[in-house]
Formats: C-alpha cells, structure tokens, sequence
C-alpha cells in the first residue's frame, strides 16, 4: 500500500435534511480538509450517522450542496461516491455474512478489477492474472489490519470485535483517498479499542488517508482528532480543535446539562 | 518444503495463482476426468432403452435450467418462482422459427447450436426484462413479480395463435455431420449434446464464481446497501443476475423442444416452476454442485414412485388412481422433510463426506 497524495477537500454547505417534520440535520456547514483525522460528535440522535450517509450517498439532502474537489456529491448514489475514493465503515455491522473474509475484502477490490465478462468466463490469462494482483492487494490489507488468522473464516461465525476489524479493512481495501468511520470503537473494551485506534492512527501516517471519524468515545475523540465538529439536534454547536471545543460553553453545555 | 499436490494433506500454496485452482489436488482433478469421460463412454459399452435415455435426458435438461436458477434464487437471493416461463422462452424462440420458416428448415435442422445459443441470448434478454422489478422490489414482492412473469407467459402462449395456443409446435429433427440423426439415435445423440453443455455451462459459472462476475451476486444477496459501499450498482447486478439466469434456462427450453420435437404449453406451467425451485432446494440453493444432485435426486424419485404406484395400483381397486395421487405426495414430502432436516441440500452431505476424507491418510 503506498501512500496517497491526497489534497482534495470535503466541503459540505448549508445541508439540510429533514424526514417529515423532523429536521435531521439543518444547515450544517463542515470542511474536511485533508490529511487530518475530522471528528463528528455529538450525543445520540444529534445527526452524525446522517451527516456520514449524506456523504456516502445514501441519503440525498434535501438542501445545500456537498463537495468533494470539484466533483458535486450531492445527489450522488453510494457508488458513485465510493468510486471517487471515499470509503464508509458502518456502524451497525455491514459485511456480506455468508462469505468469507478473503472474498469480503475482494469485493471491496470490485471495481478494480478490469477484466470483462468473457475473460472471467473463461479465467485465463487476464482475469486469472488480475485476480492474483488484487489478491496480493488484500493480503496487504490482512497483514495490516491483522486479520491473517481470520481469512478463510466465515464473517457472520467471528466474534463482533472481529467483525468491526474486518469491516474497518473492507473500507481500506476500497483503496480510498477519505475514509469514513462510523463508531469503529462501539461495543468494545479497552484492549480491542486501543488496538482500534493504531489501526486509524497507521492508516492517516502510513497511507496519508483523510479520516472522519464518528466516535462516542470522547477520550479518544480529544486524543487523536485534528479537527472535531460537535452536532447536537442537527446543528453544529461547536467546532475547531481539540481544545477549542473542551473549551466551548456550548458543548460543555450539551453533553454536561445546564447548571 | 517439497509441496504434495496428490493429496490435501502437505498440499502448500505458494503463489495466490495455485490458490485459484478449481481442484485443489491432483487426486481431485482426476477422479473428476475420469468421471467426465465415464459420462461420455458409458453409452459405448451398454445401451438404455428409449425410456430411460429420455429420464436422463430429462435430468440433464433440468441440471441446466436449475444452474439458471441456482444463479438468481441461490447466489444473488433471488427467489424467482417464473423460471419455467424462462425455460418456456427457449423452447418458444426455437417453436416461433418453426411456425416461420417452416420445422425442417435447414437453420432448425443443421444449425441447432445456433438456435440454441439464440433461445439462450433470448432467455437473457426476457431475464434481464422480468429482472428490472428487482431494482425496487426485494423478498417476497420480488417473488410475486416474477410469479407475474409466468402467468403472463402462460397467458400469451394459450392465447396467441401464432403459438398454436399451446398446442404442439413440431421441430425438426436435427442433422449431424453423418446426416439425420434417426429415430433409435435420438436421445443417444442429444445425451452427448446436452452432456457437453452441461460441462460448458458447469464450468462457466465455476470460473464466475472466483472472479468479480460471480462474487458480486453473493454481495447482493447478503446485503446490498454494502453491495452499494462496494461500487457496484445494486440493482444493475439483480438485472445481471436475471438475465444470466435466463440464458441458462433458455438454452434448457431449447434443448427441450429438440428432445421431444415439439413444444407444447404444458412443460413450462407453474407446477413446472415450483418443480425447479424444489429440484434447487433439494440439490443445495447456493452451490453449484447442487444444482446437479437436486434434479437427478427429484427426478430418480418420479421414476421410482411411478414403479410403485404401478405396482402397488395393480393391487387395489383401479378407480383409486394411485399414480396420480402418489407422485405430487411423494414431492411434497420431500420438500417438507429437506426444508425440515437439511436445508442447505445433498451439497452440504457432499461437503461433509469430502471434508470426512480430507485429511487421509491422517486422522486428525
């Protein structure tokens, strides 16, 4: 895996989204720049998972205008968006819980792989010769996310820990310039969330990818971000860095109470 | 370490190239060429009667089709309760030509390959038609789409007369490089043309299924707002699916009507439907292999139940009609007692007894 060159900004603008009567998100102004690790925060139902699935494209604003350089993501499908090289872990887990890990993370290399219909019919030569490249591909991503011990296994039989690894691998194996990681810690103890977050720590420092991060976890949050947005019931209340936000009375305000 | 390509045990992969491999052992690939060419000898050392060529003729007609369906109902979820409808547009593509140019036109005679193909790209083309639904429709909706399908289907053939309204459409009978195959020849000789697009067929889809073309209908079918994430287009890859599908059970609807040289409305009905769907749940849905076991199981089954309803009918009162009763009796059951006991089908018995044999001469 080399590292990217990545300079391409995410400019989210004026976003709206609202389901019936309720606003999910309004007028939410972000700016991902990239090469940083970009918290969301926020406490439940505040609208970080409807701020990642607006730029994923599973969901389509209902106003304002999401860019990614030059390229309008706003009505964009999901995978349009992932093959601009923006990448998303879900949260709530996502896997294709019938195939193994090994077949899991090809599928993230689908794209990738040119060979037509014909070819693969007959897997000689091309197909056969593409197949092994992007399988060498994935054994990188294997040996990065140390998933060697889990390749053959069937993703729906590993433990949850496991499962979310594999799923944060399957994002990385999309090869993407920005990564969204939707609470890659939930449901974890410490040791698996601590090994979490050398993962993203290695991706932003070995791969130079843009990440942003949906966590709960606020110690981690102050840890590792660069930049942290806090959401609370679709607005953003505070942002800056770290330490900018600790010290916003608003935020302090939404997640302690009103004295 | 010197690597052991006989047998599983010792067997080391040493490029991801040798991890491609359809056989993983030399054993394997050879049992399995042997059992290839047994299939194309054995009519060389004994003969079957008429009757019973045509049960196996039947079989592997079926064993295409239910590799159509394994495709859309067993890799990409699917369920598609119309596939005889597919089955239906082979064999009619091949019956329209009939009625135009007449059932011993040199194209339906000496260039039946072609037609094959032909009902086989129509089969396609009518898949990926009744397939467009499933780019909104999933579960049981999508099952009632294609439930549509056949009824339509049925309806346009019994009602059009350029269908004969369902009534039989001859067809030629064909022409090898010997000349005319004839009457005593027949089944032999499609045996062998069936048999090689068996082979054709089976190893085409192996060879999908460890490229892009075949994962992708596995992605849809365990969750496709992932399949979405991945880059590829949902619903276009439901459309694929159906349309390969199609191709498979239109190239079976072709070999059909030149089996019975004639194509009648009653071999692509509802029933004929479910007997496929069955035929996929028996075999195992989701493997290839089983779409072998399942039509052989559930057609060897019809033939024994069909010997015991005539003798156990010739020991009762006529007028119970035993045959009649015993035969839907006897699928029903089996269904029930497969969907009960072993719903991932004969494949997941074959699973057990190869992984059973894997570690030879080992035991553990």
């Amino acid at each position: 895996m080399t590292p990217l060159n990545v300079s391409t900004p995410l400019n989210i603008s004026n976003v709206t989204l609202t389901f019936g009567g309720l606003d999910a998100l309004s007028n939410v102004d972000m700016n991902i720049e990239p090469g940083l690790i970009t918290s969301i925060i926020g406490p439940n139902g505040a609208g970080k998972t409807s701020m990642l699935n607006c730029i994923s494209g599973f969901y389509h604003p209902n106003m304002g205008e999401i860019t990614y350089g030059e390229k309008r993501l706003t009505f964009s499908s999901p995978h349009q968006v992932t093959k601009l090289g923006i990448a998303r872990a879900f949260q709530n887990l996502e896997l294709f819980g019938g195939l193994s890990v090994l077949d899991n993370l090809m599928l993230a290399r689908h794209t990738s792989l040119k060979y037509n219909f014909f070819q693969a019919c007959l897997f000689w030569g091309k197909a056969s010769r593409i197949e092994a490249e992007n399988r060498r591909y994935v054994e990188e991503v294997i040996d990065f996310m140390e998933l060697e011990a889990y390749r053959k296994s069937v993703v729906g039989n590993l433990s949850y820990g496991v499962q979310k690894r594999v799923e944060v691998a399957r994002a990385l194996t999309l090869g993407p310039e920005l990564l969204l990681l939707d609470e890659p810690m939930a449901g974890m103890n410490i040791e698996e969330k601590e090994d979490i977050v050398r993962f993203i720590m290695d991706i932003k420092q070995e791969r130079n990818t843009t990440i942003v991060l949906v966590e709960h976890d606020l110690g981690v949050v102050m840890d590792i971000s660069d930049r942290i947005y806090v959401l609370d019931f679709g607005q953003v209340i505070g942002s800056g860095t770290p330490e900018e936000v600790a010290a916003n009375p608003k935020v302090i305000e939404a997640y302690i109470g009103e004295e | 370490m010197a690597t052991n390509r006989w047998m599983a045990t010792g067997n080391y992969f040493t490029s991801y190239r040798d991890e491609q491999r359809i056989y993983f052992t030399n054993l394997d690939r050879t049992i399995f060429s042997m059992f290839l060419v047994l299939l194309f000898a054995w009519p060389l050392l004994f003969s079957l009667s008429n009757k019973y060529m045509l049960v196996i003729d039947n079989i592997l007609i079926a064993v295409v089709a239910v590799i159509g369906l394994n495709i859309v109902t067993g890799f990409a979820g699917l369920i598609s309760i119309g596939h005889a409808a597919f089955v239906g547009i082979g064999a009619y593509t091949v019956a329209s030509f009939s009625t135009l140019i007449g059932d011993r036109h040199v194209i339906i005679t000496h260039c039946w390959p072609l037609m094959i193909l032909l009902a086989g790209s129509m089969g396609a083309i009518f898949g990926a038609i009744v397939g467009l639904p499933a780019m909104r429709l999933k579960h049981l909706y999508l099952a009632i789409a294609t439930l549509s399908f056949q009824m339509i289907f049925s309806w346009t053939i019994n009602f059009l007369d350029f269908f004969n309204q369902g009534q039989t459409i001859f067809v030629g009978r064909a022409y090898w490089l010997t000349g005319k195959v004839g009457r005593s020849d027949h089944y032999l000789f499609w045996y062998y043309v069936i048999l090689v697009v068996v082979v054709l067929s089976g190893f085409m889809v192996r060879n999908l299924l460890r490229t892009r073309y075949g994962r992708c209908l596995s992605a849809v079918r365990d969750n496709d707002r992932a399949a979405d994430a991945m880059g590829m287009h949902p619903g276009l890859t439901k459309v694929y699916a159906f349309a390969l599908a199609g191709f498979f059970a239109g190239m079976a609807g072709a070999l059909h009507a030149y089996v019975y040289r004639g194509v009648g409305f009653e071999s692509f009905t509802l029933h004929e439907s479910i007997a496929y769907l069955a035929m996929a749940i028996v075999g195992g849905l989701g493997t290839l292999n089983g779409s072998f076991w399942g039509p052989a199981a559930i057609m060897t089954l019809d033939l024994q139940v069909e010997h015991l309803a005539e003798k156990v009918g010739s020991l009762l009162p006529s007028n119970m009609n035993l045959a009649t009763a015993l035969n839907p009796l006897s699928f029903g059951l089996v269904i029930v007692l497969f969907l009960m006991f072993e719903p991932r089908g004969i494949a997941n018995w074959w699973r057990i007894a190869r992984s059973y044999t894997k570690l030879w001469p080992f035991r553990y």
